[in-house]
């Protein structure tokens, strides 16, 4: 097929039509595709293929837990209760976490310190300390209790999650709950953004509402960030209901950028924190509205931030923590209803 | 209902149920798996019980930042790998695959296998992880550890390939498709 009367590749046809294009490109697609014929050919050839492939259908398997598999899960069990009654190497363990704990504290003085001295706006501009740190984190020492950071109203907690961005964007999301178990889907969506009520564990580690479970942020990520920004929400999540300390959560965070196995930012990943709801942290409430965009680690001055009047400002969520990730936020002077707000 | 990835944490702190509900949710996915590139139903059966043998004795390095269904396609490769290295190193008397049972089978699904045959390897195991595991373009990519740009290329390669085999065959003996009961719809086809 020619592209050269074509805005449009087949290729980025194809991955429109398996749902793998940003919202951006994705509703360019479809307003060409709606008026180009040729391309509407080549969809309905894309589709007919993939039904030629799907009538391959398999026979279903007369599977069960085999004997073998139940010795295994019964080999699997006995030792981790012998387990619990005397932990391997948990000498060890507990030294190498006192160790890493005296160095996170001394991480943490450093950091005080910085704040204090600095007086840091962009500090109190999401989830971080302020000059209050040392009673807030007195008030939040450590881990609540799992359903202080659940909601037991879901339709609030899908409404809360829906507010972060316009109902343009939000009504055709994917909504995530927070459950027992870990963040569920309790609306599918259709233009691949993603939604969902983050919890004070997405703070910086640093933080002193780190355990703060009055933390709920509503954030909504567009398809490039709810594939490589929003695994990084799930994985620290998994790590917190399964009780993991912080330095474990470290140590695993850190391992998984080294090992390529946690996305690094993909180009466009950007998200929408527009709601006049959420509890960001004691000192903000839920703040003013703005949008994010993730990247690499990138010199903060390649976007101006941080300079006087810039509109931009380097987020300090990830800035030297485990995630190499740079995040720079823009107010902006609606809230995700549409009315007026205070710009950052 | 509960997520995949919660289930897999729930296993690994000692929960028999949690491995009972993963091994219903997969088990067909992973015996489809090893049966459409295996042709063999027996080693299918098989395998797939090896996958999940594997889950039980390594889930306590299961992180959750990966998804248990890439988690268990990349165990599912690393087996379906030794079993080709095994099937090309063994004595071809004993250890052929069995031909495919076409029985039952229509015609347009077998020439859908014998188009998927001609593609080169590695696309076919791309565009095979797409359809079948309905795997996203960056999970294959994480995968086979290759840029989602490359996957994406090489899918699209791949149909379009497997396009002019499925019409090159079509041309040649235009039966087999309105034989199969259900018309192709073709370019003025109703969608």
């Amino acid at each position: 097929m020619s592209t050269n009367m074509h805005l449009i590749e087949p290729e980025e046809l194809m991955a429109y039509l398996d749902g793998e294009l940003p919202a951006d490109q994705a509703n360019e697609v479809l307003s060409h595709l709606e008026l180009c014929p040729e391309c509407q050919t080549l969809a309905a050839d894309f589709r007919t293929l993939s039904r030629e492939l799907m009538a391959w259908e398999i026979e279903s398997p007369e599977l069960s837990i085999s004997p073998e598999m139940d010795a295994a899960l019964r080999d699997r069990f006995q030792k981790q209760e012998a387990a619990k009654v005397s932990p391997p190497g948990l000498e060890k363990r507990i030294k190498r976490m006192t160790t890493s704990r005296w160095i996170w504290a001394g991480a943490l003085a450093v950091v005080a310190i910085v704040c204090v001295a600095t007086g840091l706006m962009l500090l109190m501009l999401t989830r971080t300390g302020s000059h209050r740190t040392q009673d807030r984190s007195a008030a939040y020492p450590s881990m609540a209790s799992i359903e202080q950071y659940l909601m037991p109203d879901r339709n609030a907690e899908i409404a809360l999650a829906r507010s972060a961005a316009p109902a343009a964007i939000s009504s055709d999301a994917k909504i995530l709950v927070l459950g027992w178990r870990g963040y569920e889907t309790a609306v599918e969506g259709r233009n691949g953004f993603v939604c969902v009520v983050e919890r004070s564990w997405m703070n910086p580690f640093n933080s002193a509402e780190f355990w703060s479970p009055k933390v709920r942020v509503p954030i909504c990520y567009n398809p490039a960030a709810a594939r490589s920004i929003l695994p990084l929400t799930f994985n620290r999540t998994a790590m917190v209901l399964a009780g993991w300390s912080k330095a474990q959560m470290i140590d695993n965070i850190k391992a998984g950028f080294n090992n390529q196995e946690l996305p690094v930012p993909e180009p466009g990943a950007m998200s929408y924190m527009m709601s006049r709801a959420g509890h960001l942290n004691d000192a903000l409430g839920h703040y003013v509205p703005h949008l994010m965009f993730y990247f690499p680690l990138t010199d903060k001055y390649s976007w101006g931030a941080d300079l006087p009047e810039s509109p931009v400002a380097l987020n300090p969520q990830f800035r030297d923590g485990p995630e190499p990730i740079t995040e720079f936020v823009i107010g902006v002077g609606k809230w995700s209803d549409g009315t007026d707000a205070p710009v950052m | 209902m509960t997520s995949d990835e919660a289930l897999m944490l729930e296993f690994q702190r000692g929960s028999r149920a949690a491995f009972e509900e993963l091994f219903a949710r997969y088990r067909k996915t992973l015996y489809g798996f090893f049966r459409r590139r295996l042709n063999n139903p027996e080693r299918a059966e098989e395998l797939t019980q090896e996958t999940f043998l594997a889950v039980i004795r390594s889930a306590s390095r299961y992180e959750p930042r990966a998804l248990v269904g890439t988690y268990l396609c990349s165990i599912a490769l690393k087996l379906l790998a030794a079993e080709r290295r095994k099937l090309l190193t063994s004595s071809p008397s004993v250890e052929a695959a069995p031909e495919p049972n076409t029985e039952g089978t229509s015609e347009r699904v077998l020439w859908v296998r014998q188009a998927m045959e001609k593609l080169d390897a590695p696309d076919r195991e791309i565009l095979m992880l797409r359809e079948y595991e309905q795997l996203s373009y960056s999970e294959i990519g994480e995968l086979l550890r290759i840029p989602v740009n490359t996957v994406r290329s090489r899918i699209f390669r791949s149909r379009l390939a497997l396009k002019n085999h499925l019409e090159s065959e079509a041309r040649s003996n235009p039966s087999p498709r309105t034989s199969g009961g259900q018309p192709h719809p073709g370019r003025r086809g109703t969608q």
